[in-house]
């Protein structure tokens, strides 16, 4: 899409209104995410960035405003359309049923078969691949729902990278993982990102994985954008006091919102 | 004066509000009498005690007088408009009849007196007891009497013949037959029926493959206008249009005289008796 | 689609049948029924004739309740769900009895179960939500709270009636398949395609579903018009086999359950396989139902029942 070869933004928002039931979560929010960059939006619980996500998936239709992808209207895009270009990987799933961990990376195959069914060789192939990439094609066989939270998160990555998708939108993806978990699953989205140049926006209360990772940071307070740009000038004490309402010390009083919580440069390349 | 002793007070005045209320023994000739089922009320028309009621229950249709009785209910009976009546009896089946609104009105302190009807020989006994509640026992002594009569009569007629095998149907289709230890089963035996369900106690509700199957050579139904149309429906395409019962001999008895177990009853074991013969 | 759990499912079906033809109160002669004349031949030829629609009927209804079990399960994400539980029987049941009351034709009544069953679904589903979101305690309460409804209006109903249509609402309360014929069987068949057609067609998008609805929509399924669609078949299933059959409860449930434990929760493999196994399921039920204490008969809805609610309570047991 020549829109997209240009420098014009993968995914914008313009003055959206969004939400669930009575009142809106999202109020006038805009958003711009160049393509091929991570970006990270961070705020406070409910301040409206999971909902942001989950409209970029349709997962929440659009109460007012626009989305653009790749400077198309999200809403005139055909759902599996969008399906094939974007990817939502959820903080986490409740599975009820039992399922096979090939079967649920499979799933990212679903926008590209007729009537959702994914069986071909070639789709088994995409998905087994991804996989290996993601580091999880050992546990192919399992019951998905026996999988810890740190291997979960990178089935879904592979699901995701199956999918074949520009775009990778992330919910808290290292949420409760602990520290080795954690690098492992970062370490993999790292590699991948520069690997395909995919575009990844991230959600995330974490000052520092925002600021470890991303290269472009949304911050968002009651359903607004209070600032966004480039890490290191959107990333000022000022503004994080005024996302977090909290005190923000770069250097830091014992309490204060820090970002060295990464051991630094652990994820450059 | 402390909380616990306001408390206690009101319990103990709780107590005496709910106290059961003194049994009011009903007199030795009532003249306010209820029925909760229509065969009391024909038992009470045949021991000419008919002015004395004051209620009958819904399905109360014969003697004609009865119809202009005011009613009490139906299968539910209200115990609230029995005892608006003020009656000095009221007389409630031993078998069907709402036990809770029975048990309630004897709560209330109200005279109810129970009848057994579950056979031939309970009928007898129960016109007997309701001559006794009535104070007419010289009358109830005399139509037991005669019933007995007649019943020796018909059982004289029907020794030793054949007894033709024989289903009566209390409704169609689905098919629900009286079974064994029920007043119908007495009265099929006595008329000289062979009943092919007696070995099933009670009103079972009977498959079709086996109505269908059976050897039934004599069906009786109950007939009234509410029954007819269903049994006509089952005759000619439903659970009674198919085997040996399709073609077997039907015999119809009025359908209030048969299902009530009351002194009509007896007319009906010589009807059936002698259509067998 | 595992071919072999549809192989089994037919083949267990087949022989369900063959043994349901077999018993009964009244014993049928493969003999008389093959080269009898006379009195004999005639008996065989005429139970042939009245069990064969019913073995018919059974396995339509069973399923079409166990297939709408199974669909809803998938969408709702929860194994708990169950046309009876959630009170799509019970709506359908009163649909049924209304249009009996109002003096329409037993023709309408599939149609009128169908509304009922329908509108039941969609109440509860008003009821149960919470937060733009389907809650699982609050569904179950919502249908706890419609089957109460429910019964009260058939015995209100009940009260009212006579003859002829109470007799007809105690068929729509007990469920039976004892006044099956060629032409109910030939009546309900059309309903039953369409509707497990439309099902199992929607399996892939019900894969989906299975892990959550938000993971169906993010990949692509337009999941508000798939949910309509789900619960207008599951609706219609389930309306038609109470109409033709009243309500029996539980196969929607048992069913689905079973066949998972065996093959899984692939619902291209998981829908077909509960029709089969529900079929099968109440086939057996109701030859036990005219053998067991024949004459009579046992209520087919009190052996569905044995055998399901204690199954509901594991169920919930485990449920975290």
């Amino acid at each position: 899409m020549s829109a997209a070869a240009g420098n014009a933004h993968r995914i914008e928002a313009r003055a959206l209104v969004a939400g669930y039931g009575a009142g809106p979560v999202l109020r006038g929010l805009d958003a711009a995410i160049p393509a091929g960059v991570i970006a990270a939006v961070l705020g406070e619980n409910g301040s409206g960035k999971s909902t942001l996500l989950k409209v970029f998936a349709r997962v929440v239709p659009i109460g007012g405003g626009d989305v653009l992808l790749d400077g198309e209207p999200l809403e005139s895009l055909p759902r599996r359309r969008t399906a094939q270009r974007v990817a939502y990987v959820p903080q986490s799933v409740d599975l009820v049923f039992p399922i096979r961990t090939l079967d649920l990376v499979l799933q990212g195959r679903a926008p590209y078969g007729r009537g959702f069914v994914a069986e071909t060789s070639d789709d088994r192939r995409r998905a087994l691949e991804a996989m290996r990439a993601c580091d999880v094609e050992t546990l192919a066989e399992r019951d998905a729902a026996s999988l810890s939270g740190g291997e979960r998160r990178r089935v879904f990555l592979a699901r995701a990278l199956a999918q074949e998708a520009q775009v990778w939108l992330l919910d808290e993806p290292t949420a409760g993982l602990d520290p080795r978990h954690r690098l492992e699953f970062l370490e993999t989205l790292w590699r991948i990102h520069r690997e395909r140049a995919t575009t990844v926006v991230l959600v995330t209360h974490e000052v520092a994985l925002a600021a470890d990772l991303a290269a472009r940071v949304l911050l968002l307070k009651d359903g607004r954008t209070i600032a966004q740009g480039p890490r290191e000038t959107v990333l000022t004490a000022e503004n994080l006091e005024r996302t977090f309402a909290a005190p923000f010390s770069p250097r830091g009083s014992r309490f204060a919102l820090r970002s060295e919580v990464l051991p630094a440069g652990s994820l450059e390349p | 004066m402390s909380c616990k002793l306001i408390s206690v007070l009101a319990s103990a005045a709780i107590l005496v509000a709910c106290r059961a209320p003194e049994r009011v023994a009903s007199p030795a000739s009532p003249h306010r009498v209820v029925t909760l089922a229509p065969n009391l009320t024909e038992i009470v028309f045949a021991l000419g005690a008919g002015d004395a009621l004051v209620g009958v229950s819904e399905y109360s249709d014969f003697p004609e007088a009865a119809r202009r009785v005011p009613r009490v209910g139906g299968l539910e009976v209200d115990p609230e408009k029995v005892a608006a009546l003020h009656p000095d009896l009221v007389l409630a089946m031993a078998e069907g009849t709402a036990r809770g609104a029975v048990s309630s009105m004897q709560a209330a302190g109200l005279p109810v007196a129970v009848i057994p009807s579950g056979s031939l020989d309970a009928v007898l006994a129960g016109i007997r007891q309701v001559g006794e509640r009535l104070g007419r026992t010289a009358e109830a002594e005399r139509l037991t009497r005669e019933l007995e009569r007649r019943r020796a009569e018909v059982a004289r007629r029907v020794a030793g013949r054949r007894r033709p095998r024989t289903l009566l149907l209390v409704w169609p289709d689905p098919p629900q037959a009286a079974g064994g230890g029920t007043f119908l089963d007495d009265l099929l035996r006595e008329a000289g029926a062979d009943n092919v369900v007696a070995a099933r106690p009670g009103w079972p509700v009977l498959s079709p493959e086996w109505v269908a199957t059976a050897p039934v050579e004599v069906l009786v139904i109950p007939d009234s206008d509410q029954t007819r149309e269903a049994y006509a429906r089952a005759s000619a395409s439903g659970a009674l249009s198919r085997g040996p019962i399709a073609r077997a001999r039907v015999v119809r008895l009025d359908e209030s005289a048969l299902t009530r177990p009351g002194p009509r009853v007896f007319d009906m074991l010589e009807r059936l008796a002698e259509s067998l013969s | 689609m595992k071919r072999s759990a549809i192989t089994l499912g037919i083949a267990l079906l087949v022989l369900a049948c063959a043994a349901a033809f077999l018993v009964g109160g009244v014993h049928l002669s493969l003999g008389d029924l093959l080269s009898g004349r006379g009195e004999e031949g005639q008996t065989a030829r005429l139970l042939a004739s009245l069990r064969a629609p019913r073995i018919a009927l059974a396995a339509l209804v069973g399923g079409c309740l166990a297939l709408a079990g199974a669909a809803l399960q998938a969408l709702l994400k929860n194994p708990l769900a169950d046309p009876f539980l959630l009170g799509t029987s019970g709506g359908a049941a009163v649909g049924a009895a209304l249009a009996a009351l109002a003096g329409l034709s037993p023709l309408v009544s599939p149609a009128a179960a169908f509304v009922g069953a329908a509108a039941a679904s969609l109440g509860v589903a008003l009821l149960a939500r919470r937060g733009g979101r389907l809650d699982l305690q609050r569904l179950l309460l919502a249908g706890l709270i419609a089957n109460a409804f429910f019964s009260a209006l058939l015995l209100g109903a009940f009260s009212i009636a006579s003859g002829e249509a109470a007799r007809s609402m105690l068929f729509w309360m007990m469920g039976s398949l004892a006044d099956a014929t060629p032409r109910k069987v030939g009546a309900l068949l059309p309903y039953a395609v369409t509707g497990a057609a439309v099902l199992v067609a929607a399996a892939a998008r019900l894969n989906l579903f299975s892990v959550g609805e938000e993971n169906a929509a993010a990949l692509g399924v337009d999941t508000e018009r798939t949910k309509r669609v789900v619960f207008l078949a599951a609706s219609l299933l389930t309306g038609v086999a109470v109409a033709f059959a009243g309500v029996i409860g539980f196969v929607g449930l048992l069913v689905p359950h079973a066949v998972r434990s065996a093959f899984g929760n692939d619902q291209r493999t998981l829908l077909p396989a509960s029709f089969l196994a529900g079929a099968t399921l109440l086939v057996a039920a109701d030859a036990v139902s005219r053998a067991a204490i024949a004459p009579a008969e046992l209520p087919i809805g009190a052996i569905t029942a044995a055998l399901g609610a204690p199954l509901f309570a594991w169920l919930l047991l485990r449920t975290p």
